[in-house]
This record gives C-alpha cells, structure tokens and sequence, in this order.
C-alpha cells in the first residue's frame, strides 16, 4: 500500500516538472505573442526526436572480492536506480567478452566492474557498451558509506547534481572520463526509480592526477525548506554522505573491454611494483647493516684512538 | 697455511657481495624518495615514462560518439563546472577535504538558481517521506555514535575541571597552612615580647597585672579550643586522648605513660564525668556496638 501511495505521489510531481519544462512554460506566450519562444524552448520543439537519456549501468564485481570493496560496489548500487547488479564474474583473461556479453543479456549500455585482485587492489573498469570506450581505474582510498562518521543521508535514487572540478577540460583524456561519468552517474531524468527531488550532489574533482568522488547531501536549516527558493542559498549546508574513493587512470581503451590503447597514464605504477619494491627495501636492511658495520670497522681502523693522557690519573 | 687462503677467500666473497649491495642501495634510496612522495600507497613514477601511449584525437573521437546531442537540455546532465581557485595539496586531509566540500557548495549554488530560474523543485518538501540511501537503523547508529561523542568530550571536560579545581584547593590549603603557622609564631613572638617587656620593668607591672595588654588574650588565641572536635563528649576535657596531659606530664612519667594515657582517655582524669556519659550525634551513629545476631534471634522468637 505504502508503496503504491508514494508511486503516485511521485507520477504527480513528475507530470508538473515535465510540463515546466515545455508546456506550461509555452502555453501563455503561444497565445500572446504566436510562436516566439526562448530558444531553448524552440531547440526541443525543433529537434526531430527529443531526447531520451535510456542509460543503463550493469554493476558487476569480480570473484573473490574484497568485503570492503564488495560494500563499495553495493553502496554504488543503491546510489544508481538506473543500475542493474549482477553476479560475480570470473577474472581472467577472457572476462571482456564474457562481460560484454552480460551487458548486451542485460540491455544494458555501459557497466562498471570492480576488479579485485589478490584480495587488495580494486581496478574499476568503466565502459561504454557496444562500441564506446572504456576506461581502467585503480580504486584507492576507499570509504563505504557504511562508516559512521559520514553522518549524511538522501533519498534513495534522487538525481544527483553533479559537480566537476574544471580541470576536466583541461586534457583529451579527462574530458573522455568527464563524459563517460556524466552519464553513467547521472541519472536519467523521469528514469522510473528516480525521484524527483535534488537533495544530494556528487563531487568529482581531480587532484594529483586522481579523480576524487564524494557524495555529499545537501541541507537547508528545518522549517526552513519552503523558504529556500528565495533566501536560503547562503544556509545551505553539505554533509557527507559517502562513499569516497579515489580512481587513478590506468588506461582507456577504444573499444568495451578491450580495444586499441588511446591512453595509458605515464605516472602509473601498479601496486604489485610497489609491494615488490618495499621488499626489496626490507631485504635490504640487512645488507645495509652489514654494510654499514663494515664501514665502521674500516673507520676504526684508519683512525685508531689517540692514547689518552689522563687515563690513569686517578688510578695512584 | 690452510687458514689465510680461507681468509683471503672469505674476503673476496665479502667485497663481490659488497658491490652488489651498492648497486642495490642505488637504487633503495630512488625508491625510498618515490614512496616518501606519496603516502597512500599509490607510488608514482617521478618522471612520465616516455613511451606511455596518448592518442588525442582517438580520444576526441571517442568523445564525439558517445556525447549526447548538443542541444540536450542541462536538465538531463545536471552537471556543473567549478573552477579551484589553487592547487591543494594531496596529503593534508582537512585542505583537501575543504576544498572538495567548497566546489561541491558552489556547484550546488549554482544547479539551484539554474533549478530556479527553471521553476523546477529543488530540496524535497519536508512532507515528503520516501526511502532513504542508509535506512533507519543505520542512522541510528551514527546518531547514537554522535551522542556518546559529545558525551565523551562532556566528561573529559568535567574531568579536567576536576583536576584543575583541586590543584587550586591545594595551592589554597597550603596557604592557609602557611598562614596559621605565621600566626602561631606571631604569638609566641608576642608572648616572648611581652615577658622581655615584664622582666625588663623589673615586674613592676605586677600588681596592675590586669590593665596589662595581652595581645593574644583578646584575639583568636583560645578559639580553638571552644571549636567542637568530632568523637569527643562536651565535658571531655582530655579531648578524647589526653594528649595535651600527658605531653605536660614530666620526663619520669614516660614509662607508664602510655597505660595512663589511654585510661584517663577512656576514664577521664579530673573534671566533670556527667557530660562525658552523654550521647552525641556520633556515638548515636556508631553501630559497632551492635548485636549482630539479631535476626537468628528474632527467627527463634517467632517460633
């Protein structure tokens, strides 16, 4: 019952917005003045078929995965109504074609996939279906949302704003990723589990060479929300809702899952290199303490102590 | 003869390893300066690799064919550019966190005056009750977490307080102490003076003895003992231990002092003993003089 109550509440917001958007907006000036319109208004009534975002983001992760990254996908799903989850996918070398099949089973249109590998690195791989390019992620810095200091909360499936810090379009590569998370985390509008409110804005900003996302609410003070359309602005508040992460560009590719390279970031080092290299460095301790006493003794050698004068002054 | 060879064996194994170790602590120290640079666990190469693949205008290309339509309404991408004002830096968390949470308020700011100018609603209505990302219980949670926060930091406040509240208490008893000790030698030096004074006049002031000022008669000199002690019957003149008696007593007494002691204490020496017998507050309070076995009594009698 209670579901049934709010699916028409929402039917009757929704109808109002859409016909904010061309009719109500039109009707008045239809009559007055004939057809003299804001332009913007005129674009859609102009352009052949008016456009229809019909994203569709398949969720998947790899086997073996991670519990905190397992949390992360599932945190990711709950925040894209758009989003269809599935079953874990096997990780090797053949997973592109498997995947790419599970994106056409699920009509879906793009898909993330949360790659975990030895039990400690997330990859994240973002594609465009059929054709489109895709792009590999190494996920750092990861917060759920179930962490209790992030003390914010939206509705569920709200459109999120999303907001891009603008060196985005600095690069070809950025301005690649920027488009492709526009769509995938944007969603649909009149998508049918959406909402029709705004209370939640997604930030994506690139810092380091990484693209930090949080989530944050947005809130005015209370009673104050009827108000807010014309002086609450400057009361509005954020909270964090999360999660956090951080992607780091691996490489993009041409095609879903494969393709030729279009880029591959010169800064990258994987995680294995890392781990490999801290051993090395463990390893080396000892040489170098060996090393170092060696030294010492070669030291001592070469300039011996001269004989001390007082040494046995007070022995008499 | 066998053992210098050893030696001198041993010695070049340890100077080949030597050079290995050199070469190796090259390239430990590059690597240590990598992961200072960056704590997070992600190292980066210090310099662009040379051979990294950028294709431009694949990348362009790809764009173009899977952007939407120019004149798709900013209704269906909601999306907001903000420039940052200057770079921040990665490993200071609060910066970083700050300027994040900035763009994401001025981007908010201008969605909604882009939302209004549209007439779009914004914040949901505060009547407006649908399912949430994080449900109740979660909230819950973070709500009571919240709470014994601010209860901790409460505590540790009052604590604080404490502490500080009795180190002022002491610095003030010790003051106080301080002081009573200066008084008491203020007398005695007044009572000293007095004598000198006396002796001096050749105890001429003897007969008028009266007129004479006492300086510690009049003052606080015999409060005390006018102050009630706790355990001691009014008419107790011993104070309940007949300290100030025995400390009197002469150097011979010492032996069966301590006897004596604790009998006048307990019997009283001299003085009115009618008073001594009476109840006070603590003797009434004082059940250690009670019969313990009272219940096991009571039990029998029912019976």
């Amino acid at each position: 019952m209670v579901k049934k109550r709010k699916h028409s509440e929402t039917k009757a917001v929704e109808p109002t917005n859409k016909d904010d958007d061309n009719s109500v907006q039109e009707r008045p000036k239809r009559t007055l003045l004939g057809w003299k319109d804001k332009t913007e208004v005129k674009e859609t009534e102009s352009s052949p078929a008016v456009f229809r975002n019909k994203e569709k983001v398949l969720v998947t992760c790899s086997r073996r995965i991670n519990y905190r990254y397992r949390h992360l996908m599932l945190n990711v799903v709950s925040l894209l109504p758009h989003c269809k989850k599935d079953n874990k996918v096997e990780s090797k070398s053949s997973k592109g074609a498997t995947l790419n099949e599970l994106v056409e089973l699920k009509s879906c249109s793009s898909c993330l996939f949360f790659e975990c590998r030895k039990h400690k690195d997330l990859y994240l791989w973002m594609a465009k279906c059929p054709s489109g390019p895709s792009v590999k992620f190494i996920v750092n810095a990861v917060h759920t949302m179930e962490e209790l200091k992030l003390t914010g909360n939206h509705l569920r499936g709200s459109r999120p704003l999303l907001s891009f810090s603008s060196n985005f379009d600095n690069d070809a590569h950025w301005k690649l990723v920027k488009e492709m998370i526009t769509q995938i985390f944007g969603i649909p509008k009149e998508h049918r589990k959406s909402k029709p409110y705004h209370d939640h804005v997604f930030n994506f900003s690139i810092v380091d060479g990484h693209i930090w996302f949080r989530n944050y609410q947005i809130t005015v003070p209370h009673n104050e929300s009827d108000k807010v359309a014309r002086g609450g602005l400057d009361k509005m508040t954020l909270i964090e809702v999360g999660p956090r992460f951080c992607l780091n560009p691996i490489k993009i590719f041409g095609g879903s899952f494969g393709g030729p390279t279009l880029y591959e970031n010169p800064l990258y080092v994987s995680p294995n290199q890392i781990r490999a290299l801290e051993k090395r460095q463990k390893a080396g301790k000892y040489a170098k303490k060996v090393k170092a006493k060696k030294r010492r003794k070669m030291h001592e050698l070469s300039n011996p102590l001269e004989p001390n004068e007082f040494a046995d002054m007070w022995k008499e | 003869m066998g053992q210098p060879t050893k030696e001198s064996i041993l010695y070049d194994e340890e100077g080949s390893e030597d050079d290995e170790m050199g070469d190796m602590n090259v390239e430990l120290s590059e690597s240590e300066s990598e992961s200072d640079s960056d704590e997070e666990g992600d190292v980066k190469l210090l310099e662009p690799s040379k051979k990294a693949i950028y294709n431009r205008e694949g990348l362009d290309e790809k764009r173009q064919d899977i952007i939407w339509p120019e004149n798709v309404g900013w209704i269906h991408r909601l999306s907001i550019d903000i420039t940052q004002e200057q770079e921040v830096d990665v490993n200071d968390d609060l910066k970083r966190e700050a300027s994040f949470y900035t763009q994401a308020l001025e981007g908010t700011r201008q969605a909604f005056e882009k939302l209004q100018s549209m007439g779009l609603p914004f914040l949901r209505p505060p009547d407006y009750y649908a399912e949430m990302v994080k449900t109740d219980a979660h909230m819950e949670k973070v709500k009571r977490r919240l709470l014994t926060e601010q209860k901790e930091m409460e505590e540790a406040d009052e604590r604080r307080k404490a502490r500080e509240a009795k180190k002022l208490s002491k610095e003030i008893q010790a003051q106080k102490t301080k002081e009573r000790a200066k008084q008491k030698k203020d007398e005695i030096e007044s009572v000293k003076k007095w004598r000198k004074q006396r002796q001096q006049s050749g105890f001429a002031g003897d007969v008028n003895d009266g007129e004479l000022e006492l300086p510690f008669e009049d003052s606080k000199a015999f409060e005390r003992s006018s102050k009630r002690r706790p355990g001691v019957a009014p008419g107790d003149r011993s104070g309940g231990k007949a300290r100030q008696f025995s400390g009197k007593g002469k150097k011979g007494m010492d032996k069966k002092r301590k006897g004596t002691e604790f009998k006048n204490s307990k019997f009283g020496f001299g003085g009115r003993k009618g008073m001594r017998k009476q109840n006070t507050a603590d003797t009434t309070d004082d059940v250690r003089a009670f019969n313990k076995g009272g219940m096991a009594g009571n039990n029998k009698r029912k019976r």
